[in-house]
């Protein structure tokens, strides 16, 4: 049962309340962290907030994108500069929902939840990474596989924003808004002279965790993004993961579905 | 565009009494501005000093034998206040609707010995916060013998498989039989004589009524020796008469405080909660609150029975169907509660709402270790219907002929006798899809216009 | 488990009490304020019917520590109506049949409120977006959609005294 939350004014606050308690642990906006302490025996015994660090602020220099790790889904929805994510940050949840779900929440739920996560790691984003140590950059993939230390805050992630044209997402779900993933696809393909230069596919709902396509993305450098390229790269899209059964959908429906969504992701229909 | 808001009562004229005058008319809930306001009183809205919270510590195993329960850990946990086992309970074995003869009274408060099905309460923990309750549940340490479970209706029945009642069998007896039975006319010389016979499978899952508003209730004792239960549930009296029964109290010494639900749809009915908070108001007198989670409500609470059910029909080409048997099977799942009523609402409407000269009918009320399911919006009917109307249609395909225009040769009119030997009277599904079809813009060949439920059919084959 | 004052601004007044860690905003409205039209649904935030209002944001109380909340303002249906008039969200539900068991009532209307606020001329699909995270499990939701965009209308045509008198 919970002895204590803290409501530190800073990061090095928030990190000396971690310290304090083996069984403390960060809440961004508690969507995730709230439903387990409630359910009971989650094991937690402090609650450690961001909401007043100031952790959310969304900065935009050109084409570099830092976003406080407390930045809910709900403002960066509200960010023009960063229109090529809503519709991801549309999929997620409900509005009011989005109210307080932060963005470096996203980075530790499960699947078939966290499809921002899944943007994070198509973008090949780096998160910052603070202990009481110090701060580092950590890339998201790693985040992903690995985690961070008990002790460790994300406090704020950061990626280049896709040029026009080179970012496609789709997320399909079981009812129009307020759903988790079947399967949820997010590619940043840069072409150069009508053909892919580079590719990076990232999957939901796929898996354990968010996962890389790489055959499917090797597949598809070098080619004209037609029904042919895609359908080729699709076909591959089950060799990097491993979809399971939910009440969702069983792995069989995902791993059937998922070169269609993909298509649709990049081809539109 | 249609109007629906007016009653037509160009049918059945003479069967109009003029002083009714509500129906078609629009009349504002009575609930609707308490709702608005916030002001409506549901029963977790009402809270009283020194309240005690009731958590259930549940079975993990489908089937087995409780081999130890130790509430020592529980008793541990700083804010634990009393643990209560089927010793406690008064009257521990009961069904809800044994008043109205249903029996023998095969569902326990708490078990005594063995558990039925995965998420069955076993030991009641009360303390002083929810949250203490729920870690002291977790805490109780069961031991089991796992028994061999069973989940489909059919293995259940088979003579091999192990029975899990204490009444020897995986089947709710009616009056000495296995099944609710219907037998009228003969249909195996009738699917002998048929044109086509045509035999079909439908299965159903059990379906969870989800309601916003999860099961509960709160029971203060009062100062006069009663209780007081405010409780969700749909049925007051279901639950007055059987708490009032399981604790051994006259029925004067409870009071129900209900009505309002935040969604029932038949989900609840059952007296799941109200019993045993009602026990541990009496020892401990002190308020007791129990109050289902949503995971509670979602996979313990009864959800409708799934049905497996066999329909085998004997049609002649011009679409008259001569011989129905059916053989339906509901999952009543670990618990009778109100299944055995509903089996035999599904045999009573068996063969649907259709002259059939020959009619076989096996209703089974089967037990397995499910969640016990119970009643939901027309339980016992409403996947009956799906059955009986997917059959229809594909009688219709497989005849080349319009769904509409079967089920008309085929309805009910006043006089016909139906398989219970009842004779039907104030038939009108041959008017209500004159109707439809006349309001979705169909076109009725001339003798289906010409057709009346008033119209007394000598042998089938009217109108051809 | 030492307990934290915190004091709140709800439906424009101050309430001070006693929260022990873990208590949600949704327990402290209903058990330390009083305030019991918010419901507990699944303490998931997957239902909807602990929606009110943060400092004019719809947020699930359910989900929200206290604590990290303390000092700011909250809104709640028990704030909607001034005594015995009706905000036009509440006459609307009643007029539309949008409410059967009302369980689901307060997060729906607390929604659309909050929807209101920020677009006062909201399409059908801005409805079914801003309520998306509540559930009805009576109505079907067509009833709720059309009364929200009732009030939307009768709050549009509220028109000012000085207005009629010009025409």
């Amino acid at each position: 049962m919970l002895r204590a939350i803290d409501v530190p004014q800073t990061t090095a606050e928030a990190l000396t309340s971690l310290a304090r308690a083996r069984d403390a642990l960060v809440i961004g906006g508690g969507t995730l962290v709230m439903p387990k302490v409630q359910a009971g025996a989650s094991g937690l015994g402090a609650l450690v907030s961001l909401a007043h660090c100031k952790l959310d602020k969304i900065a935009i220099k050109g084409d570099k994108v830092t976003i406080g790790a407390a930045t809910t889904l709900a403002a960066i929805g509200e960010e023009r500069g960063l229109a090529f994510l809503h519709s991801a940050i549309e999929s997620v949840g409900s509005p009011t929902l989005r109210n307080l779900a932060t963005i470096g929440g996203n980075l530790f739920t499960e699947q078939p939840y966290g499809d921002v996560a899944v943007c994070l790691l198509a973008l090949d984003a780096e998160a910052t990474v603070a202990t009481r140590r110090g701060v580092k950059k950590v890339s998201v993939a790693e985040i992903l596989k690995k985690g961070i230390g008990r002790d460790a805050i994300v406090t704020a992630v950061s990626f280049k924003k896709p040029e026009k044209g080179t970012w496609f997402y789709r997320k399909a779900m079981r009812r129009a808004a307020n759903s988790a993933s079947i399967v949820t696809i997010a590619a940043l393909l840069p072409q150069s002279k009508t053909r892919v230069a580079k590719a990076r596919i990232a999957l939901g709902g796929c898996g354990e965790k968010p996962v890389l396509a790489a055959k499917a993305a090797a597949a598809l450098e070098g080619q004209k993004l037609d029904a042919d390229s895609v359908a080729r790269a699709g076909a591959l899209l089950i060799k990097d993961t491993a979809p399971f059964t939910d009440a969702y959908a069983s792995a069989w429906y995902r791993a059937r579905v998922l070169p269609v969504h993909f298509r649709r992701a990049i081809l539109g229909e | 565009m249609q109007d629906l808001e007016t009653i037509d009562t160009r049918f059945f004229s003479a069967e109009r009494e003029a002083d009714l005058d509500v129906v078609g008319t629009t009349v504002p809930r009575v609930d609707a501005r308490a709702h608005v306001t916030g002001k409506t009183q549901f029963y977790e809205d009402v809270s009283f000093p020194g309240m005690l919270h009731l958590k259930m510590a549940r079975s993990t195993r489908h089937h087995a034998l409780l081999k130890k329960v130790d509430t020592r850990p529980a008793e541990k946990v700083p804010g634990f206040v009393r643990a209560l086992t089927h010793k406690d309970v008064p009257n521990n074995w009961y069904t809800i609707l044994r008043l109205i003869g249903v029996e023998p009274n095969d569902e326990p408060v708490l078990p005594e010995d063995r558990v039925l099905f995965q998420g069955e309460q076993i030991v009641a923990i009360l303390a002083e916060t929810a949250e203490v309750a729920g870690e002291a549940a977790s805490k109780v340490k069961i031991e089991y013998k796992d028994l061999p479970a069973v989940f489909d209706v059919e293995e259940a029945l088979k003579p091999g498989t192990p029975a899990i009642k204490p009444h020897g069998k995986n089947y709710f007896v009616y009056e000495g039989h296995h099944c609710r039975r219907i037998r009228f006319g003969d249909v195996d010389q009738a699917f002998k004589e048929a044109d086509h016979v045509i035999e079909h499978r439908y299965q159903s899952a059990p379906i969870e009524h989800a309601p916003t508003e999860t099961t509960g209730c709160i029971v203060k004792p009062e100062g006069n020796g009663r209780f007081t239960i405010y409780s969700n549930t749909q049925a007051c009296y279901f639950t007055l008469d059987n708490a009032a029964l399981i604790v051994g109290l006259p029925f004067n010494k409870l009071r129900v405080i209900g009505g309002t639900v935040g969604g029932g749809f038949g989900g609840k009915v059952d007296v799941t909660v109200e019993p045993i908070a009602i026990i541990a108001a009496m020892l401990t007198q002190r308020p007791v609150k129990y109050a289902y989670s949503r995971e509670e409500e979602m996979q313990v609470s009864s959800p409708r029975a799934a049905e497996r059910i066999y329909i085998k029909d004997g049609v002649m080409k011009d679409g008259r169907i001569i011989a129905r048997k059916v053989t339906l099977y509901v999952d009543a799942g670990a618990y009778s509660r109100h299944s055995p009523y509903g089996t035999t609402k599904a045999a009573a409407h068996m063969p649907g709402p259709y002259s059939i000269p020959n009619v076989w009918v096996d209703a089974h009320c089967v037990y397995t270790n499910r969640t016990p399911s119970s009643a939901m919006r027309g339980f016992g009917v409403t996947i009956g219907d799906f059955a009986l109307e997917s059959q229809m249609d594909r009688i219709a395909r497989m005849l080349k002929m319009d769904p509409i225009e079967l089920r008309m040769l085929n309805a009910y009119r006043d006089g016909d006798m139906k398989a219970h030997r009842k004779k039907a009277e104030g038939c009108a599904l041959v008017e209500v899809m004159q109707k439809a079809a006349e309001m979705t813009g169909r076109k009725l060949p001339e003798r289906f216009k010409k057709m009346s439920s008033l119209k007394p059919v000598g042998s089938k084959g009217e109108g051809i | 488990m030492p307990s934290t004052v915190v004091t709140l601004k709800v439906n424009g007044r101050a309430q001070e009490f006693l929260a022990r860690p873990g208590t949600t905003l949704l327990d402290a409205l209903r058990e330390s304020c009083s305030l019991t039209a918010a419901k507990k649904g699944c303490a998931q935030g997957t239902c909807g019917t602990c929606t009110v209002l943060l400092e004019g944001k719809p947020v699930f109380a359910c989900l929200v520590p206290v604590e990290t909340v303390a000092g700011r303002s909250v809104a709640t249906l028990e704030g909607l109506s001034d005594g015995d008039t009706l905000h036009p969200l509440q006459e609307s539900f009643i007029e539309l049949f949008a409410t059967q068991c009302g369980f689901c009532t307060s997060g729906m209307i607390m929604a659309a409120k909050g929807l209101l606020a920020r677009n006062p001329n909201p399409s059908r699909a801005d409805v079914v977006r801003a309520i998306s995270g509540n559930v009805c499990r009576c109505t079907g939701y067509e009833a709720i959609i059309d009364a929200v965009l009732a009030a939307a209308a009768k709050m549009k045509n509220a028109t000012p005294i000085r207005k009629k008198a010009a025409e």
